[in-house]
């Protein structure tokens, strides 16, 4: 067990070095020039090219990575360029990450369990009508375009609507951030989650069909264990190992899916931060969003990994002995 | 006399599926008596295993139904039970062990818990007495170390240890009635007579009366009282075991024994299969189901399914020609005739 995390940790390095090196080529040979986007198109070219001298644009690109990675290790990420000009990137995203952190944690509260509970209802529940509105509902929030469901939810919910007799709504407070647990949170965490949902209500319900049916259930059963003793302890706790898996892309998908959505509803995480970099070419914030985003995907998966061992026995003693 | 411990009434277990109704279990009855070890033996589709999973209720309803029966348990009738009634049942009273112990354990868990929960639920001892009590029962079956072990986990056993604690499972609350399904099926031969011997002594021990369902004849030979031989959901023949070998009255019976490899042959005699293939389950014939395999069949098996029949000291067989079979029998066998308890010398 402690030699497989110390061997995922030897790679973490590794992994990183690799991450960074090709973030930082497609940052300096992708489309598009920092320097000139700064400058805007009417520059004289002089000038231009003395900014480049200054910003240290023109040495070889071997010295420019090592310069970055350097300073990405001691914290600076390098500046904004276009909007709020010679902001540490650091700070912008050091301010933003709460925010980000925050929905997310809201996401995956609502999301996760509640897949979960649909999943093991639906599996329970196989070929009922409960199953079949599951099922309705799971397609559903796997095929809804998240571009969009926003536009639709926010003149649902957002407006006053005048059907004759009686004007109802607006039921929710549209676009803002006024922390977690102010009503503004609730459209955009119900957009990101629903894909989750989707994901975690499928996977438990194929996993818990496929447990269901197992020998070792068939045995707690002829034991004469409580139903619930049975689901609980024999089934679920087998149909969450695969469901472990998902939770590392669930997470990488979370940042990127965050992107269109905390731009939309004017959250300020770092999603709507990169959404505005991508669109204005602001170069640093594009590289650190990025590397610091493969990061965090690369260790969450080592943490998923322990996770795994943790929770299978097989795989925590086939490593250690 | 011994008293009635299961007394099973005209059992019948169909399937929905989606190439009909599967009637795997047609109507059987028997009864077992304290103590006593039945042998259920028949080949892969005859309803031994699904006979006995209705008994204890572990039947996924749907698609499976239980259209007519009583299961008479000490005087209640299972099938009449509520789920929660026949819970405490299950793992109490009638306990039972599955045949494939690689995959009868569950991975997650140790095998301390496994045996415990049984203990906490249906004996109410607290952790600490259960896991007293689960040492003790691996102790008595054979595990070394017992102590040590409970805190282990299944794939740290090899299948004759799992089967040894499902067995331990199945007698931890001293059940009256232990269900055995094919227990040594999916192990090696030298493990088998393992665990059949381990199970004979802790008969002796305990006596708890035991179901051993099986499809091999020679397993049962030593362990059985009596024997139930199935086909295609019928029971064809019962007997007390010695004198089902001696007199076996159903064709299908001597197919069986037929098919049986022997030792004390002289020279290398062929086994002698049964040609053919069981009925279609969904299609059941109106006349006997063994019809179409049978080499004494006549007119009257195929209008007409026999019923069982007294043919002897407590042995019933299914066949309107057993007089036939009697007679022939050990000619197909290649045998001479046994010493047969209790007939009518003819």
């Amino acid at each position: 067990m402690s030699t497989i995390i110390i061997r995922r940790l030897l790679w973490l390095p590794v992994l990183l070095i690799l991450i960074s090196f090709v973030t930082f080529a497609l940052g300096i040979y992708g489309p598009g020039d920092p320097v000139q986007v700064m400058m805007g198109l009417r520059a004289r070219p002089e000038i231009v090219e003395q900014v480049r001298k200054e910003y240290g644009f023109d040495r070889p690109f071997l010295v420019q990575y090592v310069n970055y990675v350097g300073n990405a290790l001691r914290g600076n990420f390098g500046y904004a360029l276009v909007k709020n000009p010679g902001q540490r990137v650091s700070d912008l995203i050091a301010k933003r990450l709460p925010v980000t952190i925050q929905l997310n944690i809201v996401v995956l509260f609502w999301s996760v369990p509640l897949g979960i509970a649909l999943g093991i209802i639906a599996a329970l529940k196989r070929n009922t009508i409960i199953d079949v509105l599951v099922r309705a509902l799971v397609i559903l929030g796997f095929s809804l375009p998240v571009i969009a469901l926003m536009p639709v939810l926010s003149f649902g919910m957002s407006r006053r609507h005048d059907l004759g007799l009686l004007t109802i709504g607006p039921f929710l407070p549209v676009g803002g951030w006024k922390g977690m647990f102010a009503p503004e949170i609730i459209m955009p965490a119900f957009v990101l989650g629903l894909g989750i949902l989707a994901i975690y209500t499928r996977q438990t319900r194929a996993a818990m069909i496929d447990v269901l049916s197992s020998d070792y259930v068939r045995t707690a059963r002829a034991k004469g264990l409580t139903e619930w003793m049975v689901i609980m302890r024999h089934a679920l706790r087998n149909a969450l190992i695969p469901l472990i898996t998902i939770i590392g892309f669930t997470l990488a998908g979370l940042f990127a899916g965050s992107f269109l959505v905390e731009a939309f509803y004017s959250i300020p995480g770092v999603g709507a931060l990169a959404f505005d970099a991508f669109t204005s070419r602001e170069y640093y914030v594009i590289m650190a969003v990025t590397l610091i985003g493969a990061t965090v995907y690369v260790i969450f998966n080592l943490i998923i990994d322990l996770a795994y061992a943790f929770v299978d026995p097989r795989i925590r003693y086939k490593s250690g002995s | 006399m011994s008293n009635t411990l299961l007394d099973v009434r005209n059992l019948r277990t169909e399937f929905a599926t989606q190439d009909g109704i599967v009637h795997a279990v047609n109507g059987v009855s028997f009864v077992l008596e304290e103590g006593e070890t039945l042998g259920l033996v028949g080949e892969s589709g005859s309803g031994k295993s699904v006979s006995m999973l209705t008994v204890m209720r572990l039947i996924p309803m749907p698609p499976g139904r239980i259209p007519s029966g009583e299961v008479i348990f000490q005087g209640n009738d299972l099938l009449k039970l509520s789920a929660e009634e026949m819970r405490q049942i299950r793992g109490n009273k009638i306990a039972m062990v599955f045949q494939d112990p690689m995959t009868s354990l569950n991975p997650v868990l140790t095998i301390g818990t496994q045996i415990t929960e049984a203990l906490e639920l249906h004996m109410g001892m607290n952790n600490e007495q259960a896991r007293k009590r689960a040492a003790e029962l691996l102790k008595m079956v054979n595990i070394p170390e017992a102590e040590r072990r409970l805190d282990d986990y299944p794939h740290q056993f090899s299948g004759g240890m799992r089967q040894r604690v499902m067995i331990a499972i199945g007698l931890s609350c001293s059940p009256q009635l232990l269900i055995a399904d094919e227990p040594t099926t999916a192990l090696d031969v030298t493990i088998q007579a393992q665990i059949t011997d381990i199970v004979k002594r802790l008969k002796r021990e305990l006596g708890m009366a035991i179901i051993w369902i099986t499809h091999d004849l020679g397993v049962i030979a030593g362990l059985a009282d009596r024997i139930n031989v199935m086909y295609s959901g019928y029971i064809v023949e019962t007997a007390p075991t010695k004198e089902l070998f001696a007199n076996p009255l159903h064709p299908y019976t001597v197919g069986l024994l037929g098919s049986i490899p022997r030792l004390d042959e002289g020279k290398r005699e062929k086994l002698t299969p049964i040609e053919g293939l069981p009925p279609d389950l969904v299609n059941l014939p109106v006349g006997c189901p063994f019809y179409d395999r049978c080499r004494f069949r006549t007119e009257k098996c195929l209008q007409e399914n026999p019923p069982l029949m007294s043919v002897g000291v407590k042995h019933w067989s299914a066949c309107w020609n057993y007089e036939d079979v009697r007679q022939q029998r050990d000619a197909i066998l290649k045998r001479t005739a046994l010493p047969v308890a209790g007939t009518p010398q003819s």
